[in-house]
């Protein structure tokens, strides 16, 4: 084969990112337009035709209290799972690395990873199982000392925090792990000088090992932000976004106009267009404050 | 870092603290598995009971129905298609843009990452109306074409790292060998990161495995997949099965857990780099 | 600038003391029977090839790792269970070891911020020490920022700051140039000079050891093969091993055969003769032994061979500046029975011309062909 000169003349670039680029921008651009113009209109399930509307789904959007509520709870949704998720994983993290032999490590690393490989839905069910107010594993303590069942999915309060832990318990465990691997990298002697420097273990943590990892651990955070968003599988199938609208998220009320209750698409696209637009300006923002040199 | 030659109280409270989480890890899941050998009558009972005769008539119910077989079906062959397209695509792609320097390969990537970012919902409507209009709704079709989204943008965002890590040296020796660009792509640097690569694909099956909404919306009796085939079986009326149901989700949850292997190394292979560098 | 140091009583107690201390891993003994006693304000090198236990060992003195056995004591006290901040001690690592995220000062200061020491007596301290070591303009940087001999400045302004009884440094100058090796050992001379604090230093760099030092300890394999001043060591080097690791270039080491003359001892290989002083050496019963004798002490025959010497054809000549470096045999071709010369530049020999050189008789040094034990009679103390 006749060597070539330089990277400059060769197609191959071309070649092997054309295709699969090409894919990607139709596969993504095309939904989004979509959406944007169906959100104009005002379709509904079932009716081949639609008239324009244009903004008045987004004004309609701006009454309604369902809306706002389901705002309200994704905020608090992101802020909680993902304060959750990192203080969770840092902690078990730092733990595996000060605390453990390497048998055990690796034996509690294969561990910690099982519940994220788990579909949400199974996730879901299985937490939901456990914590069944008449015959879960997880409940059956509280009947024993109060003779009450517990029913946490029911109280509009615990219902979040209990969806929220099942997400906390498969991105937690799993981020542990990869806290562990990333303590793992650091070379061990500025370790060894804060020591004599008279640090106390905490203080080798909290002043040199984790600043150390800021750059990976923005990421992380910045992964399970991402991810936060999609927690629709968990509340579908534990609580359905209720009780009442006490765990409606943004998505699990775009999905139920759309799909379940009235069909009302060109709303849901709406909501749909909105999510794109705040996620992708959140996200972009944030990506660019957290890598300032590309 | 100078490790405890001694117990002291705070490692015997740490290690607790880290065999307690590695149970609830295990402990939930392991719940479900037994549940789903009990009978009905074992599951309802007051007290959890660990003593029963177990059956198998969950599994045989579960298996037997047409739907779970056309779900599981239909989950291997959207996935495995989806991940196949998006291997075939992405590999490629990583490739070029982790060797050669465009002029937007920066942008690029960050246009592939954002992929990520948009809310499965808000992809998930437009696509509905399309599918329906194009009369491709609840089709394979639609649902492989859709999925090729996701791990298209995961594989190319984990696999240009894997493919920046293999030396530049080892490349140009095969340069000066007189491999083409082509052949260097398919016999030096393929190779070398198999490793990761395979991590990368493995993580993408993962995801498309699991995925629930977009199937959910996109489906209604042909092209459901197994996640939504599992989820159904809890709204036969107002008496859960639980047997069944767990029976179910254990089976949904077999195919992404004998990943675990291949995670946890593609996990150590990520790091080991770095550690060698350290 | 020097710093004010106060003469407390515990000034006087900074001697360190190593008895019988072993290090062992698992089943693998790797520090035999360590003894050393280190005065105060001396400045102590441990010298030696890699593997010879010498990072090992500063690692025991500094509590980062176990003592499998014996005692150590600094300043008077037991330290083997206490942790390396309770010590008295202060570490320089190869690696420098900064703190890669804090500024230069912040990195100072972190020791003593941890011990809570107010923020006044910081501001000072910190300033004193970075006017000694010129940080004084990198205080606002990053270590990034910094070149290597900078960083190693500042792990020594770190490790200086604590005032501590005792400097552990763990081959400070490995990572850096030629150059910038020469200007940093000549920055710690100056600062032994002004500090006098009690110093273990660490190096596989006899140029180093030699210069620096006001004891080296020279390791092998995990145990002492001589301690000693540099002039003592060079001059009276207590084993082969020894005497080929100190001196560059090194040391000739030849097998002769031993015949007895009387007043006098013959020394001969196929190389050459050479005679030696009965009384200066114990050579009784002895039918061969190693004979040492350093490149600089040959020098060009010019008695035709009547007082011994070594002959051969000239296989290398490597030019040194003002000297070159001869290397001549008498087989031709193999090294190993190559013998070196120094000898001046202008005076060089052609390659393959036949030379012969004439040992001072001062300054042969003879070994026991089997252990490489010296057989002098007044041979140098273990310690």
């Amino acid at each position: 084969m006749k060597p070539t000169r330089s990277n400059n003349k060769t197609r191959l670039p071309v070649v092997f990112i054309g295709p699969g680029l090409l894919v990607l921008a139709v596969l993504a651009l095309v939904p989004t337009i979509f959406a944007i113009v169906i959100s104009l209109q005002d379709r509904e399930l079932g009716h081949t035709d639609a008239g324009w509307v244009w903004f008045s789904n987004y004004v309609q959007l701006f009454s309604d209290r369902r809306f706002l509520n389901s705002v309200s709870v994704s905020l608090i949704w992101e802020v909680l799972t993902v304060s959750s998720t990192m203080a969770v994983a840092v902690l078990l993290g730092v733990l595996l690395f000060q605390n453990t032999t390497p048998r055990w490590r690796n034996a509690l690393c294969m561990l910690f990873i099982v519940p994220v490989l788990l579909p949400r839905v199974s996730a879901a069910f299985v937490w939901k199982f456990a914590f069944h107010p008449l015959f879960g594993l997880l409940t059956y303590p509280y009947k024993v000392i109060t003779g009450e069942p517990l029913d946490l999915l029911a109280n509009p309060l615990t219902a979040l925090l209990t969806v929220a832990f099942v997400d906390v318990w498969q991105w937690g465990l799993f981020f542990a792990v990869i806290v562990l691997k990333l303590l793992e990298t650091l070379p061990s002697q500025p370790f060894e000088a804060a020591r004599m420097d008279h640090a106390k273990t905490w203080e080798v943590y909290a002043y040199v090992a984790l600043p150390m990892l800021k750059a990976p651990l923005i990421s992380l955070t910045f992964v399970k932000m991402v991810e936060s968003l999609r927690a629709f599988d968990l509340i579908y199938v534990m609580t359905r976004g209720g009780p009442g609208i006490s765990t409606e998220t943004l998505d699990m009320y775009a999905f139920s106009q759309g799909f379940i209750e009235s069909g009302r698409i060109s709303y849901a696209s709406s909501m749909a267009v909105l999510m794109m637009v705040a996620s992708t300006v959140a996200f972009t923002y944030i990506w660019k404050w957290t890598r300032p040199s590309s | 870092m100078k490790k405890q030659s001694s117990l002291s109280a705070g490692t015997l409270l740490a290690r607790l603290v880290l065999i307690v989480a590695g149970l609830s890890a295990l402990v939930p899941v392991l719940w479900t598995f037994i549940n789903s050998f009990k009978n009905r009558v074992d599951i309802v009972s007051a007290v959890p009971k660990f003593i029963f005769t177990p059956t198998l008539e969950n599994y045989a119910y579960v298996l037997g129905r047409e739907a779970v077989a056309q779900g599981l079906v239909n989950s291997i062959l959207v996935v495995g298609a989806a991940v196949l397209i998006g291997a075939v695509l992405g590999l490629p792609a990583a490739y070029a843009l982790a060797r050669y320097p465009l002029r937007w390969a920066d942008d690029i990537q960050f246009f592939v990452l954002s992929m990520r970012f948009l809310p499965p919902v808000a992809v998930a409507i437009p696509l509905m109306v399309i599918w329906l209009q194009l009369e491709l709704y609840d089709t394979r079709f639609a649902l492989i074409v859709t999925y090729t989204l996701l791990t298209l943008s995961t594989v190319i965002w984990l696999a240009i790292p894997a493919f920046k890590a293999v030396p530049k040296e080892v490349e140009e020796a095969g340069r000066v060998d007189g491999y083409g660009p082509y052949a260097i792509f398919f016999r030096v640097s393929l190779p070398i990161a198999a490793r990761s690569l395979i991590g990368a694909i493995a993580f993408g099956f993962v995801l498309v495995w699991n995925e629930f909404l977009i199937a959910l919306m996109l489906t209604t009796s042909d092209a459901k997949t197994l996640p939504i085939v599992a989820s159904e079986l809890s709204q036969l009326g107002r008496d859960v099965p639980w047997g069944i149901l767990n029976a179910s989700v254990i089976l949904l949850s077999v195919p992404p857990l004998l990943m675990v292997g291949v995670l946890s190394g593609f996990l150590n292979a990520a790091f080991k780099r770095k550690r060698e560098v350290a | 600038m020097s710093l004010v140091i106060s003469s407390s009583p515990e000034q006087k107690m900074s001697a360190i003391s190593c008895h019988n201390i072993i290090k062992r891993y698992g089943e693998t003994q790797v520090v035999h029977e360590f003894d050393l006693d280190v005065a105060d304000n001396e400045f102590v090198v441990f010298l030696g090839p890699s593997g010879c236990g010498k990072s090992t060992i500063l690692r025991m003195l500094a509590g980062l790792e176990d003592i499998s056995g014996g005692d150590l004591h600094i300043g008077g006290r037991r330290v083997n269970d206490l942790p390396p901040q309770e010590r008295g001690i202060a570490m320089v690592f190869q690696n420098y070891a900064l703190y890669p995220h804090m500024t230069v000062r912040d990195n100072i200061a972190f020791g003593l911020k941890r011990l809570k020491v107010p923020k006044a007596e910081i501001d000072s301290r910190i300033k004193e020490v970075s006017d000694t070591l010129g940080l004084e303009r990198y205080l606002q940087r990053k270590p990034t920022e910094l070149s290597g001999g900078q960083q190693q400045r500042v792990a020594i302004a770190r490790a200086m700051i604590k005032t501590p009884k005792v400097f552990l440094f763990d081959e400070p100058l490995s990572n850096l140039d030629a150059k910038l090796r020469n200007h940093m050992r000549i920055e710690i001379a100056k600062l032994h000079q002004t500090l006098k604090t009690t110093t273990v230093y660490v190096t596989h760099d006899q140029h180093e050891a030699m210069t620096l030092a006001d004891r080296i300890v020279l390791l092998r394999d995990g145990r002492i093969e001589q301690v000693g001043s540099p002039k003592e060591i060079f001059e009276r080097p207590r084993s082969a091993f020894v005497a080929g690791f100190i001196g560059t270039p090194p040391m000739n080491l030849v097998e002769m055969s031993v015949k007895d003359q009387g007043s006098h001892f013959e020394l001969s290989c196929k190389a050459g003769v050479v005679h030696v002083n009965a009384r200066q050496f114990a050579l009784e019963g002895r039918e061969r032994a190693t004979l040492g004798i350093r490149p600089a002490h040959l020098q060009v025959d010019t008695s035709g061979g009547r007082d011994g010497g070594f002959f051969g054809e000239v296989q290398l000549i490597e030019y040194l500046g003002n000297e070159v470096l001869v290397s001549f045999s008498q087989n031709g071709g193999e090294s190993s029975n190559e013998i070196s010369a120094l000898m001046p530049s202008a005076q060089a020999p052609r390659l393959h011309e036949r030379v012969s050189f004439v040992a001072d008789p001062q300054q042969v040094h003879l070994f026991d062909i089997d252990t490489g034990a010296s057989l002098r009679i007044d041979k140098a103390s273990l310690h």
